[in-house]
C-alpha cells in the first residue's frame, strides 16, 4: 500500500474518531444563562463568511457560523463534517455531513448549502477572497450534491492541500442568499443566519454585535444565553473596563499582563497563535542582495534579547528557526539559527564587502510597541558592528502599499509576522520569486520548483524532503530573520469557566463559544 | 438681509462642487491603493485585478469622479469599499450620536467658558483670574486621549459610579441610561473646549473694559453686572460667534479620540477609519457634510452678527 494512501486513511481515522469524542459534554460545575461580553478593536466589515478576512470578523463569525472542520495546530476535528474520503487517484473528495444539521433559523442546513456556498466562491462576479483556496492551475474545483448528506468535489488536478482549504470553508445558506446578485453588498448580511453556537441578534454600527444561544447548534445548545461583542478601539481604555468587568474577554498585549490581573477579577492564559514574528530582509537594496551581509546582520542579533525586548519577557514567544510554525507537520527546526556571534558578524561583515558608511533602514508600523522595540534593538545592535540603522515607523495603510510594491527599495529590513496555518504548500506565496507577497523580493528558481512540486507531491516522505529542502535552504541564504513563534493572551474574568473546553485558537479567540459558562 | 442668506444660500452648491473636486482628486492622489487593503495571500492577481475592475478602480481618475458624481446627484453615496454597505445609511445611524454628544459639549462649553471669560476679565490679576488662567491652560494643554483615561479610572474603575464604554447598556433603551454613558465623553469633550472659548472671552472682554462706552456705564451708575451682561458681551460675542461658526462642522466630523477612548459610535471614528483604509466613498461623503456645515456655520455667523451687531447690517 502507499504511504500517501496510509497518511490519508489515518487523516479519515482521525476524523471519524473525534467525531465519535465530540459529543457537548458539560462541565459538572458548569451553570446555563448569563452572557459574555468580548472586546473587539473595530467594526465588523461583511457578516458572510465568504468575506471575511480580518480578526474582528472572523471573531465574531466563529459564533454564528460553523465551519466544515475545525483544525488547531495538526489536529484535525470534524464539525459540520462528519467525513472526508479521498479517491485512489486524489482527484475526487467525498463529503458526508452530519445528520439533521440545520440552520439557526430552524431550516435543514444539506448539501445544497455546501455546494451552493462553494459555486457562490468561486462565481467570479461574487469576488469572494476565498475562491484563490479553490482554484488549481487556473481551474476551479467541481462540486456536487449526491443527496442530502454528501458532496463530491472534483479536482483539476491533485492538490495534497485541499482538504485544508476546505477548513476555510463556512458554509452560508442556500435559501437566504439564492436570489441575491452582489452577496457581499445584500442586506442579507446584515441578519446573518448561520450554524454556530450562537444566533445574530443585532448590531450596532460602532457599538457592539448581539448574539444570543441557538437552539440549533450541531454541537448542542451553548451555556450561555448570549455573547456580546463590544467594539472598543481604544485598547488603554478597554483594558480599563476589563479591570472593572464591563468587559470580560479580550485578547491582550504582553504588556497589559500586569495590569489587567491587578484587581484579581481577571486571569490570563496563553497558547501557540502559530504565528512568525521576523524581520525581512529586502534584496531590492543593493546591500541586502549580498547573503554575507545578511548572515552577518543575523549573527549580529540575540534572538533571546529580541524577544526580551518585545515582550519585556521570554514567556510569550518560542525563538524562531524555521519559516514553518509549529502547526505545519513538515517544520524542521534544525536549520542554520544564526546563534549570537558578534565576532563572526563582523567578520562576514568584512568578507561581504559592504559600504558600512550607507545607512540602513528598518520598516515598521508606527502604533505597534513591541516592533518599536525589537526596531530600537536591532538599531543598538547594528551599531556594535558599525552599521547605522535608520528607524521608518509607518502607518499601516502606507505600510501596506510600500511593502506590496515588489520594486520597492523604500525599506531594508521590514519587521513582519504571519499566521499561515497548518498546510505548507501556503507559504510559498511568501518565498516564491512571482509572488505578490515575496516581501524579501529573494529570487531563487531552484527553489521555486521545489515549491512547486511539493504542492502536487502525493508521496508524504517526499514532499516532507521537498519541504525540509526549502526551510534550509532560505535559512542560509538568510532570507528572513526569524525571531519567535509568538503565544496569543488572553484575559477572561475569573467568573467563567469552560476555558479549555471552548478550545482556545488563533485569530478567533475560542473554537466554540458554546462550552462557556458561569461559573 | 434676506437677500444675503439668498444670495448665500445660492452659493452652496457651487461650493459644496468645488469642495467636491478638490477632495476627490486629494482622496485619490493620496499614496496607497484602496484594493490592497483588503488583499489577502489567498487571493489570486487576477483576483485582485477583478475586484479593482468592478469597483471601478481602474479607470482614470476623472471618469472615477463623473460616476461618483452622478451617483451622488442620484442621492446615492456609493457603497464603503471596507464593508460593502451603503454609506448614507452609516452616515445616518451614526449621526444622532455624534450631534448628541458635540451639541452637548458645545452647549456647555460655552454655558462654562463665557461666564468665566467675563469673570475672569473683571477681575484680571486677581487670584480668581490666575487660577482660571491656570485651568485654561491645562484644558488646551491636555492630551484629551489622557484626559478621558483618567476620568475613566477614577470614575469608572475606582468608584465605579459611571460606565466607561459605549452609549447604551445593552438591552436598555432609557434616557437615564444614555445620560450615564454621555456623562464623561461630554465631560472631556467640554473641559477641551473650555480653554480656547475662555482665552477669547477674556481677552476680548478686558479690551471692551478699556472702552468709553464702559466708563460712560460706570459714571451712569450702572451695576457691574449689567455692564458686562448688556454691553460688554454683545460686542464680546463677534469673535466667539466666528469660532462658533468655525466649530459647527465639529457636530458632523465629530471627535475622534473621544469617541475611540470612550467607543462611543460617532461619525469621527467612521471617518478616520475610512481615512487609514483608504475607504474613499465614506471619506468623500465625510468630506461634503463637513464642507457643508462650515458654509452653513459661516452663514450663520453672518447672520447672527447682524443681530448681535446692528452696525454691521448698515
Amino acid at each position: 500500500m502507499k504511504k500517501s494512501l496510509v497518511v490519508l486513511l489515518a487523516l479519515i481515522f482521525i476524523l471519524t474518531l473525534s467525531a465519535c469524542g465530540s459529543n457537548n459534554t458539560a462541565s459538572n460545575n458548569s451553570k446555563n444563562g448569563g452572557s459574555l461580553t468580548v472586546a473587539v478593536p473595530g467594526d465588523p466589515l461583511v457578516l458572510n463568511p465568504n468575506y471575511a478576512s480580518d480578526r474582528v470578523t472572523l471573531t465574531i463569525q466563529q459564533a454564528l457560523y460553523s465551519p466544515l472542520f475545525y483544525i488547531n495546530g495538526r489536529n484535525v476535528t470534524p464539525a459540520l463534517a462528519d467525513k472526508l474520503t479521498a479517491s485512489k487517484d486524489q482527484l475526487k473528495y467525498t463529503l458526508i455531513l452530519k445528520k439533521n444539521l440545520k440552520w439557526s433559523d430552524g431550516t435543514p442546513l444539506t448539501a445544497d448549502d455546501i455546494v451552493f456556498t462553494l459555486n457562490s466562491i468561486l462565481d467570479t462576479k461574487q469576488n469572494s477572497d476565498l475562491r484563490g483556496n479553490f482554484v488549481f492551475n487556473n481551474e476551479p474545483v467541481k462540486v456536487a450534491a449526491i443527496n442530502k448528506n454528501t458532496v463530491v468535489f472534483t479536482l483539476p488536478t491533485v492538490a495534497p492541500a485541499f482538504p485544508l482549504s476546505l477548513e476555510q470553508l463556512y458554509p452560508i445558506p442556500q435559501h437566504v442568499f439564492k436570489n441575491e446578485g452582489d452577496l457581499q453588498k445584500s442586506t442579507k448580511n446584515n441578519h446573518p443566519v448561520g450554524s454556530g453556537p450562537f444566533r445574530f441578534v443585532t448590531y450596532k454600527s460602532g457599538q457592539y454585535v448581539e448574539t444570543q444561544r441557538n437552539n440549533y447548534y450541531f454541537g448542542g445548545k451553548a451555556h450561555l444565553d448570549k455573547v456580546i461583542f463590544q467594539i472598543t478601539k481604544d485598547q488603554n481604555a478597554a483594558n480599563l473596563a476589563l479591570e472593572n468587568g464591563s468587559i470580560q474577554l479580550k485578547a491582550i498585549q504582553p504588556a497589559d499582563v500586569k495590569n489587567v490581573t491587578s484587581r484579581g477579577n481577571t486571569e490570563v492564559i496563553s497558547y501557540p497563535e502559530y504565528r512568525l514574528n521576523y524581520a525581512v530582509f529586502n534584496e531590492n537594496v543593493p546591500a541586502f542582495k549580498n547573503k554575507t551581509f545578511r548572515q552577518a546582520l543575523s549573527y549580529a542579533l540575540n534572538r533571546e534579547d529580541v524577544i526580551k525586548s518585545a515582550y519585556g519577557s521570554s514567556k510569550y514567544g518560542v525563538p524562531a528557526s524555521s519559516i514553518f510554525t509549529s502547526d505545519v507537520k513538515f517544520q524542521d527546526t534544525n536549520v542554520q539559527a544564526y546563534p549570537y556571534n558578534l565576532t563572526k558578524a563582523r567578520q562576514l561583515l568584512g568578507k561581504s564587502k559592504v559600504d558600512t558608511k550607507q545607512p540602513l533602514s528598518i520598516i515598521y508600523l508606527n502604533n505597534n510597541p513591541a516592533q518599536e522595540s525589537i526596531a530600537l534593538y536591532f538599531q543598538q545592535q547594528f551599531k556594535k558592528i558599525g552599521l547605522n540603522l535608520q528607524l521608518k515607523p509607518t502607518d499601516p495603510t502606507a505600510l501596506n502599499n510600500i511593502t506590496l510594491d515588489r520594486n520597492s527599495k523604500a525599506y531594508g529590513i521590514l519587521l513582519n509576522g504571519y499566521i499561515m496555518g497548518p498546510e505548507a504548500d501556503v507559504y510559498k506565496v511568501l518565498y516564491q520569486s512571482d509572488s505578490p507577497y515575496n516581501y524579501a523580493n529573494y529570487h531563487n528558481s531552484k527553489l521555486d520548483k521545489l515549491w512547486n512540486a511539493a504542492a502536487v507531491e502525493t508521496n508524504q516522505t517526499k514532499r516532507a524532503a521537498y519541504y525540509d529542502q526549502i526551510q534550509k535552504q532560505i535559512a542560509d541564504d538568510a532570507v528572513i530573520y526569524p525571531i519567535s513563534y509568538d503565544d496569543a493572551i488572553l484575559a477572561i474574568n475569573k467568573k467563567f469557566g469552560g476555558i479549555q473546553a471552548a478550545k482556545p485558537q488563533p485569530v478567533t479567540i475560542f473554537r466554540d463559544l458554546s462550552k462557556l459558562y458561569l461559573k | 438681509m434676506s437677500k444675503m442668506i439668498a444670495r448665500r444660500v445660492l452659493q452652496i452648491v457651487p461650493m459644496l462642487f468645488v469642495i467636491s473636486i478638490i477632495s476627490f482628486a486629494l482622496a485619490k492622489l493620496a499614496p496607497g491603493d484602496p484594493v490592497k487593503m483588503y488583499v489577502t495571500p489567498n487571493m489570486h492577481p487576477e483576483d485582485v485585478e477583478r475586484i479593482r475592475r468592478s469597483l471601478g478602480l481602474n479607470l482614470p481618475i476623472y471618469e472615477q469622479y463623473i460616476r461618483w458624481l452622478i451617483q451622488v446627484l442620484h442621492g446615492n453615496l456609493g457603497y464603503s469599499l471596507q464593508n460593502s454597505q451603503p454609506v448614507l445609511g452609516q452616515i445616518l445611524q451614526r449621526l444622532p450620536a455624534t450631534i448628541g454628544l458635540m451639541g452637548s459639549s458645545l452647549v456647555l462649553t460655552l454655558i462654562f467658558a463665557v461666564p468665566l471669560g467675563l469673570v475672569a476679565a473683571k477681575y484680571a490679576d486677581t487670584w480668581l483670574d490666575q487660577v482660571l488662567n491656570l485651568l485654561s491652560y491645562i484644558s488646551i494643554s491636555i492630551p484629551v486621549f489622557w484626559f478621558g483615561i483618567i476620568l475613566i479610572d477614577f470614575f469608572s474603575v475606582q468608584l465605579n459610579w459611571l460606565p466607561s464604554l459605549g452609549m447604551r447598556t445593552i438591552g436598555v433603551n432609557s434616557f437615564p441610561d444614555l445620560v450615564q454613558h454621555a456623562i464623561l465623553p461630554i465631560a472631556t469633550l467640554t473641559f477641551q473646549g473650555c480653554g480656547a472659548y475662555y482665552r477669547y472671552v477674556r481677552s476680548n472682554t478686558i479690551s471692551e473694559l478699556k472702552k468709553s462706552y464702559v466708563e460712560f456705564g460706570y459714571a451712569k451708575g450702572l451695576p457691574d453686572w449689567k455692564i458686562l451682561w448688556n454691553h460688554v458681551l454683545k460686542n464680546v460675542l463677534l469673535p466667539v460667534i466666528t469660532l462658533l461658526g468655525m466649530s459647527l462642522p465639529m457636530l458632523i466630523s465629530g471627535a475622534y479620540i473621544t469617541e475611540s477612548v470612550f467607543s462611543w459610535p460617532g461619525l469621527g471614528l467612521l471617518s478616520v477609519d475610512a481615512i487609514f483604509s483608504l475607504d474613499y466613498p465614506v471619506i468623500m461623503a465625510m468630506t461634503l457634510f463637513s464642507g457643508l456645515m462650515l458654509i452653513l456655520g459661516n452663514l450663520f455667523a453672518d447672520i447672527t452678527y447682524q443681530i448681535v451687531d446692528p452696525r454691521i447690517r448698515k
